[in-house]
């Protein structure tokens, strides 16, 4: 699957990914000697930078970051590309320096330690040759602060006995807001929605399928909701509540797309 | 980002050096999303304590000073010691190569050794609403707020980039739009000494990366200078208005915003926050770099009560040198004025625990820039019980 992104360093370069959910400093992070991550935070320490494409959400730290990126790129220990969810000027400028290229606006959370990526800063593209895209909505519904989530039945094809909210396949060219609306009204039988808001498509991941979720936010008048046989079991819980549950991939990320980080 | 017929020349035709300078200058612009670069008539460059950067610093500029040339009048921040004292203030002698080398790294580059953080008191003083590219913060403040000159907080090499090319992205505090107001601050109480780095440090942590309108008060120049340097260190701003005093002040859009006040019990909590020390061995006068009124001054003072721990008064070389005798009353009672060099990015740790210090800025970076404990009070105050 091919993934839109912003060029922020022009360049182009392929390899394998080293991806880390962790904001990542490279004064401290990385040894700058051998290119080495140290940082422990980032679940990928005793990795080697090196040929690789490094991905994480953005940088910190002071701006001495830009010149260990320059010195680990001068003798050859840098990483291939940077990935960013966002840039920040310290890293940006630290690539400048070295003339490593490097894109953003990537939810760098649906790339894996060992996908073999293309990244195309000049198209402002990243590819993911082994990786196949599924696009799919998914509705979350709330009520007077609660929001629903259900469990799938196992009868669904994929995270049977997993909470999830209420999501649906995009068929073909459909708009993805038309599948949301009618996924809602099939799956709960709730009528009277109300359409808040869409949010940027997040990423999961299950092996090599990339979910692309399309996230919305409804209001809804009634919390009496008829289940199909998709889902098993229904609850009314609060948003910061999701984490007690086992659910399906990045759903707390997708609640977060429509309602905001968690307070 | 729209470039000139001279940008693209520079970036297809122009030496390694001046083409990599143009890739810095396209991906902040490229970050902030830029319209286009805007020529500037001064750069101030930050990094240049080799306490701060480290071997990863001095590697970059020692490269990069092989062939790079500034194009517009520039002038860089402090280093990590006086190099005319490091040996009686028990600095490494590595440390001290070092910080030599750094320093003539950016010699070579053409930019003058300064070596200050108040670049406007040694005669760069940018006009009212002039482009420049200045990295450092308490600097930046100054020139936006006092000056009305117009600069974002560059990063180093962001601004070593600008000063190569002569110019910088524009956006932010570049634009009339940048320059607006986003919360109003209303003073209570009549500031004095340093009430001014008291108000800074209330003002940043409550307005974090916003844009205040002061009212309520008035100060010199140099009480705008402490309490820019304080404000732009416990919050993200790089300029502020105070209404009747600072020349963007008049014009600028209040209606409708945030208000919010500052008392005198505020000023004496924060006071309180940042005093964690109970028995200091040195009193640190600086951060920012003392003016030639202030060292003086505090000459006067010294004369009146002597202390009987060190005292480190910090100015610029320019300064030091045109007031020999202003520094000989302060060496006469065990002081030392050092210059090239500041407060939180010189090096302390080796021989100190504890510091006292009025300033703000000082205040707020000593115990992570230096591991040092703060007691923070006004000069007067410290003499008298360091006497």
């Amino acid at each position: 699957m091919r993934l839109r992104a912003r060029g922020i360093v022009p360049g182009r370069a392929s390899g394998t990914a080293i991806a880390s959910s962790a904001v990542f400093s490279f004064v401290g992070g990385v040894d700058p000697a051998n290119g080495s991550i140290l940082d422990e935070a980032t679940g990928i320490a005793g990795e080697r930078l090196e040929g690789r494409i490094f991905a994480f959400p953005t940088g910190k730290g002071s701006t001495v970051g830009s010149y260990v990126l320059y010195g680990l790129g001068k003798r050859g220990y840098g990483p291939a590309a940077i990935v960013n969810r966002r840039a920040d000027a310290v890293v940006a400028v630290g690539a400048t320096l070295a003339g490593i290229p490097m894109v953003d606006r990537v939810d760098v959370g649906g790339l894996l330690t060992g996908d073999r990526m293309v990244v195309d800063a000049d198209r402002g593209s990243v590819e993911l040759p082994d990786v196949k895209a599924k696009r799919v909505v998914t509705a979350i519904l709330r009520n007077q602060g609660r929001i629903l989530i259900v469990r799938r039945s196992e009868k669904v094809g994929t995270f049977r006995g997993r909470w999830s909210a209420i999501s649906g396949h995009i068929e073909g060219r459909e708009n993805p807001r038309h599948r949301a609306i009618a996924e809602v009204r099939e799956e709960t039988g709730l009528r009277g929605i109300v359409l808040r808001s869409g949010g940027d498509p997040v990423f999961a991941r299950d092996g090599a399928t990339m979910y692309v979720v399309h996230p919305f936010l409804f209001d809804v008048p009634s919390r009496r909701v008829r289940l199909d046989w998709e889902n098993v079991e229904h609850r009314w819980i609060r948003p910061e509540e999701l984490h007690r549950f086992d659910t399906v991939p990045r759903l707390t990320d997708v609640v977060a797309a429509v309602l905001g980080p968690p307070a | 980002m729209r470039l000139t017929r001279a940008d693209r020349h520079l970036l297809d035709e122009g030496t390694d050096v001046q083409r990599k300078a143009m890739g810095i200058l396209l991906t902040v612009g490229r970050l902030v999303e830029a319209a286009r670069l805007v020529p500037i008539t001064s750069a101030h460059v930050s990094g240049a304590s080799y306490k701060m950067i480290g071997d990863p610093g001095l590697e970059f500029l020692e490269d990069f000073a092989q062939t790079a040339r500034v194009s517009v009048p520039t002038t860089v921040n402090p280093l990590g010691t006086d190099l005319a004292q490091w040996q009686e203030l028990g600095v490494p002698p590595t440390f001290a190569e070092k910080q030599g080398r750094i320093a003539r790294a950016y010699e070579a580059m053409g930019v003058r050794p300064t070596f200050s953080c108040t670049p406007y008191l040694l005669g760069v003083r940018p006009g009212f609403g002039e482009h420049i590219a200045w990295a450092e913060s308490s600097a930046v403040c100054f020139a936006n707020s006092v000056l009305g000159a117009r600069t974002n907080r560059e990063g180093g090499p962001a601004a070593l980039a600008a000063a190569i090319v002569g110019a910088t992205p524009e956006y932010g505090l570049h634009t009339d739009r940048g320059r607006e107001p986003t919360v109003v601050v209303k003073v209570r109480t009549k500031p004095h000494g340093m009430d001014y780095s008291l108000i800074g440090l209330v003002a940043g942590e409550r307005v974090g990366d916003g844009l205040p309108f002061f009212r309520g008060f008035r100060g010199t120049e140099e009480d705008l200078k402490w309490l820019g340097a304080a404000l732009a260190s416990s919050g993200a701003c790089g300029m502020f208005h105070l209404e009747g005093v600072t020349p963007d002040a008049r014009g600028a859009r209040v209606k409708g915003l945030k208000s919010i006040t500052i008392t005198r019990d505020d000023l004496t909590t924060a006071k309180r926050a940042h005093s964690d020390g109970t028995e200091a061995d040195l009193i640190g006068l600086g951060s920012p770099q003392l003016s030639a009124a202030e060292l003086q001054r505090i000459a006067r003072l010294v004369d009146r009560t002597p202390p009987r721990i060190p005292i480190w008064v910090f100015t610029s070389r320019i300064v030091r040198d045109a007031n020999p005798d202003a520094v000989g009353i302060i060496e006469r009672h065990g002081g030392r004025v050092l210059a090239d060099t500041c407060l939180e990015v010189t090096l302390l740790e080796h021989r100190f625990g504890t510091v006292a210090t009025p300033s703000g800025k000082g205040a707020y970076y000593l115990p992570s820039l230096c591991k040092q404990k703060v007691i923070f009070d006004d000069v007067e105050a410290l003499l008298e019980r360091y006497a």
